[in-house]
């Protein structure tokens, strides 16, 4: 079928975001099948998040409708549609790790950091989110600080964790 | 001459402490003057012992863990570069009972290699299996896959060779192989550990699968919950391409096959193979009817092989050693080898891998030593968030396809999680509920809808909330969910609710006579 | 005319749209009907006079196996297959209607109902409503629970309204945009229970890539996408 594409707003330089890291992504996989979900992850760690300003851009790129992009982003949780804390704190929230204590290390870690899962911390340094599995069932329960996983972990390992890396974006 | 020191890259070795272990035993060595390498290898599967740390002596490799960077310097001391004593050694490796015991056909080099250097891949079996595929015509390889017996196992458990058949005589112009890497049950990391601890027995399984059914380009769709597994495979695809195992031509056999690696994005509902081939488009991971069947019309509508990684990684042994190796092991329909991960509360967990058949005793009580938390254990899960909960009074049952259905549950990826006397089992009903309701694509209504209602329904009778109505209104719900769902998401999360419900009726509150 | 283009009886709804093939005779509901391969089980229920409830399912787009209310029974096969996707073979038998049918049909039925606005029931008359009528089911037993009703109607286009309390999120209107009118100006957004109709970035419609063209109102089997004409007095909800 033959698209009727609605035309897209010309590309407007004082959009909130870096419009030529987005360019140089896209060029990157352009006329590759299916490389949507790729290049909204290399948005994403570009950018840190997937503005909503830049769905235009990508959509035009790919030569589809802001609403089919806009769709396959609010589909998938890891993309973000607003900047994150500083670091990204995933603790497992699924069966092995349950059984392990993860509901308490959870409410702890809320309590410690001042903030529920899904939210920020007040200095905007730490992002707390449920993940459900990292595949460190083994040593639950689990969490995972940017990429670096901590098995068997305490609130007391994990704010340590926090504390250590306080000077760098892993 | 420089002694080898392993010290294990899995991501669990790495939760544990394994980065800093491996540089403390670097660090060490030079401050004495030592010629040590260290090499960092998959993880054996001893996942309380991590950081497990071996030596390579003449007598073979030596255990010692688990390894903090304060006990290296005491190692040192001990002797451990040439076996010495230490209250952490565990003598040779591969005399140890918990690994003894073990059939490793799949995991044969997880653990022992170098999981990033080809020459360590290929002085251990490597591509040997390759090599014998490259010989047979694509009909014989089926067939050696048919005759094997090996099922699905990323818990569909449809026999593989019947699904490389169909897309062997479907004629197009592109066929693709897709492995299916999202491993998302809670309790299972068998394929994070392939993909850590021996990428390239994934990738000579899927060029092994490529030839077969007659696919050039092949993708591994692992998620984004895995970074080390995905750093490794690339590295490893890489590698592979580099020196010709992967490409135009492969070592000159007019084969040509090729692979990339896509990432999820926190979507359980992209393990169902539909729904992850509609991501791999680029495309909400919505599940899609059946049929068309993805063999007949997958990937961009070409056919497709769907494989999980266990499955395709098992493949180069079955060519290597033959289908009748593989199928020797095993009871009735279930062939060869299953790895089992134990899970949860237990205290001895990691990775088992027996031929079907092994009990859930053997498995909890021998290998996982009981629970961690030396209470009773009083409820299992096997199979992930959609598996049956089990009681004490199972035990015995053995693990096979059949006996699992039976018993009204699932081998599904082969994950076993513990739990001892002091679960909730009302919770883990509820949880289960929850879970389907966060990931459910939304397609179909009786999930879409009905896990937010069957949550709310267990809440209501945790509540104390008109509990007999309530509960009869869950019982109809689950039967929609069973029997009117679009796929296994809502069609298999009656299973933990149902057995919670029938094994633990206390916990919710209710009689056993109204369960039943 | 565009159903005698197609080949179809003007004002029935066949569910899936016609497709040329080769004949194939099965049976539904021991009726035996005639119909080209790759035709659905449930156009061929119409075709024997032995209609299937549907929601999803419109002859205007491809079949979708979304709202589970189209379930059949087939001889020599577990389960209950989606009259809608599920293909006709020859000597197939289907049957239409059961106890165990209607449960289902039922069960499901009440899940829709559950996060339906009630007042919106008892006067309706969308092909939503005719099906509640068909099945015969008016009333849920799940009590209050989490529900849409309070997200806000969408009344930006001059012609049109779209009211997400009603919506049942069987995605007729997203494939109409997509396959009849070719602009793709709608999507879901989001997943599970959080699914909802958007237009372009969950802008109003009349900022959105919308072009007004009417064809989600013609899908729209619940009346959560209509003609504001049909209102004189503006649009209340109920």
């Amino acid at each position: 079928m033959k698209r009727q594409m609605a035309t897209t707003r010309d590309l407007d330089p004082d959009l909130p975001y870096d419009t030529e890291a987005v360019a140089g992504i896209l060029e990157h996989w352009r006329d590759i099948p299916g490389n949507l979900m790729p290049i909204l992850h290399d948005i994403q760690a570009a950018l840190g998040y997937v503005p909503p300003e830049s769905v235009p851009q990508i959509a035009r790129a790919l030569n589809q409708s802001r609403a089919e992009v806009h769709g396959v982003i609010s589909f998938y949780h890891d993309f973000r549609s607003a900047p994150a804390g500083r670091r990204i704190l995933k603790v497992c929230q699924a069966e092995s790790c349950q059984a392990m204590g993860s509901r308490a290390l959870t409410a702890d870690l809320e309590a410690e950091l001042g903030c529920g899962l899904g939210e920020t911390t007040g200095d905007g340094e730490v992002t707390l989110e449920p993940v459900y599995c990292l595949g460190l069932c083994a040593c639950s329960p689990a969490v995972m600080i940017g990429d670096e996983p901590l098995g068997r972990a305490t609130v007391a390992a994990v704010t340590a964790r926090l504390a250590a890396k306080g000077e760098v974006n892993p | 001459m420089s002694v080898t020191v392993y010290v294990p890259r899995d991501a669990a070795a790495l939760a544990l402490g394994a980065d800093a272990t491996a540089t403390a035993v670097e660090a060490e060595a030079k401050r004495r003057g030592e010629d040590v390498h260290v090499v960092r290898n998959g993880s054996r599967g001893m996942v309380w012992l991590e950081p497990l740390v071996e030596v390579q002596t003449p007598a073979g490799r030596v255990a010692y863990g688990p390894v903090a960077p304060e006990d290296v310097p005491g190692l040192f001391d001990a002797g451990f570069l040439t076996g010495g004593d230490h209250g952490l050694g565990h003598g040779p490796t591969d005399q140890m009972a918990w690994l003894k015991g073990q059939e490793r056909l799949t995991f044969a080099r997880v653990g022992i290699t170098d999981p990033l250097a080809l020459d360590d891949y290929l002085a251990h079996a490597g591509y040997r299996g390759l090599k014998q595929a490259l010989e047979l015509t694509p009909a014989e390889i089926v067939a050696q896959v048919t005759e094997s017996g090996l099922r699905g196992r990323g818990g569909a458990a449809f026999p593989t060779g019947i699904k490389w058949d169909t897309v062997l005589k479907a004629e197009a112009p592109q066929k693709y192989i897709a492995c299916n890497a999202d491993e998302g049950d809670s309790g299972t990391f068998s394929d994070r550990m392939i993909m850590e601890g021996d990428p390239f027995a994934l990738i000579e399984g899927m060029t092994i699968a490529g030839r077969a059914v007659g696919a050039t380009f092949g993708y591994i769709y692992v998620r984004s919950e895995y970074p080390h597994a995905i750093r490794a495979l690339r590295s490893a695809i890489d590698t592979a391409r580099e020196a010709g195992w992967l490409g135009n031509d492969i070592r000159g056999s007019g084969t040509s096959f090729d692979i990339d690696v896509r990432v999820g994005a926190g979507a359980y509902i992209c393990g169902e193979e539909t729904s992850m081939l509609d991501s791999l488009e680029g495309k909400r991971g919505m599940i899609r009817p059946k049929p068309p069947l993805p063999a007949i019309e997958g990937l961009f509508g070409m056919p497709t092989a769907v494989n999980n990684v266990v499955s395709l990684a098992s493949v180069p042994i079955i060519l290597d050693r033959g289908a009748k190796y593989y199928a020797d092991y095993g009871v009735g329909r279930s062939r060869g080898t299953l790895p089992i991960q134990l899970a949860g509360n237990l205290k001895t967990p990691g990775l088992v891998e027996k031929a079907f058949g092994v009990t859930l005793r053997e498995l909890i009580e021998d290998y996982g030593g009981g629970t961690a938390s030396g209470r009773p254990p009083r409820a299992v899960q096997i199979g992930g968030p959609l598996g049956a909960y089990f009681d004490e009074s199972h035990f015995d049952l053995p693990l096979d396809y059949e006996e699992l259905s039976e018993n009204l549950g699932i081998v599904g990826h082969g994950g076993i999680v513990v739990f001892d006397d002091t679960v909730d089992m009302a919770e883990q009903a509820r949880f289960a509920m929850e879970f389907c309701g966060i990931e459910s694509c939304g397609k179909c209504t009786p999930c879409r809808v009905g896990s937010t209602r069957g949550t709310e329904l267990i809440e209501k009778i945790m509540h104390g909330e008109d509990k007999s109505t309530n509960h009869q209104q869950l019982l109809g719900l689950l039967d929609v969910m069973e029997n009117a769902s679009l796929c296994a998401l809502g069609g298999m999360a009656h299973l933990p609710v149902m057995s919670a419900l029938r094994l633990f009726p206390e916990d919710f509150g209710l009689e056993a006579s109204h369960v039943e | 005319m565009w159903n005698e283009i197609r080949g179809l009886r003007e004002g029935v709804d066949y569910g899936t749209p016609p497709r040329q093939g080769q004949p194939v005779t099965l049976t539904v509901d021991g009726v035996e009907v005639t119909v080209p391969e790759g035709s659905s089980v449930m156009l061929a229920a119409v075709e024997a006079g032995r209609a299937v409830p549907k929601l999803c399912a419109t002859d205007m787009l491809e079949s979708f196996g979304s709202c589970r209310v189209c379930l059949v029974e087939v001889e020599g096969r577990r389960g209950f297959p989606a009259s809608c996707t599920l293909m006709v073979a020859p000597g197939m038998e289907v049957r239409t209607q059961s106890e165990r049918l209607t449960q289902l049909r039922k069960g499901v039925m009440e899940l829709y109902l559950s996060d339906f606005p009630e007042a919106e029931i008892a006067d309706g008359w969308s092909e939503f409503h005719r099906t509640l009528d068909d099945i015969g089911i008016k009333t849920h037993g799940y009590g209050t629970g989490r529900v849409h009703f309070d997200l806000p109607v969408d009344d930006s286009n001059p012609y049109f309204l779209f009211d997400p309390a009603k919506c049942i999120v069987c995605s007729r209107c997203v494939r109409a945009c997509e396959e009849v009118q070719g602009t793709f100006a709608l999507t879901i957004q989001g997943r599970g229970f959080d699914s909802k109709v958007a237009a372009s970035q969950d802008d109003p419609f009349m900022q959105s890539e919308c072009v007004s063209c009417g064809a989600c109102i013609q899908a729209c089997p619940s009346h959560a996408l209509v003609e504001k004409s049909l209102f004189s007095g503006g649009y209340e909800r109920a």
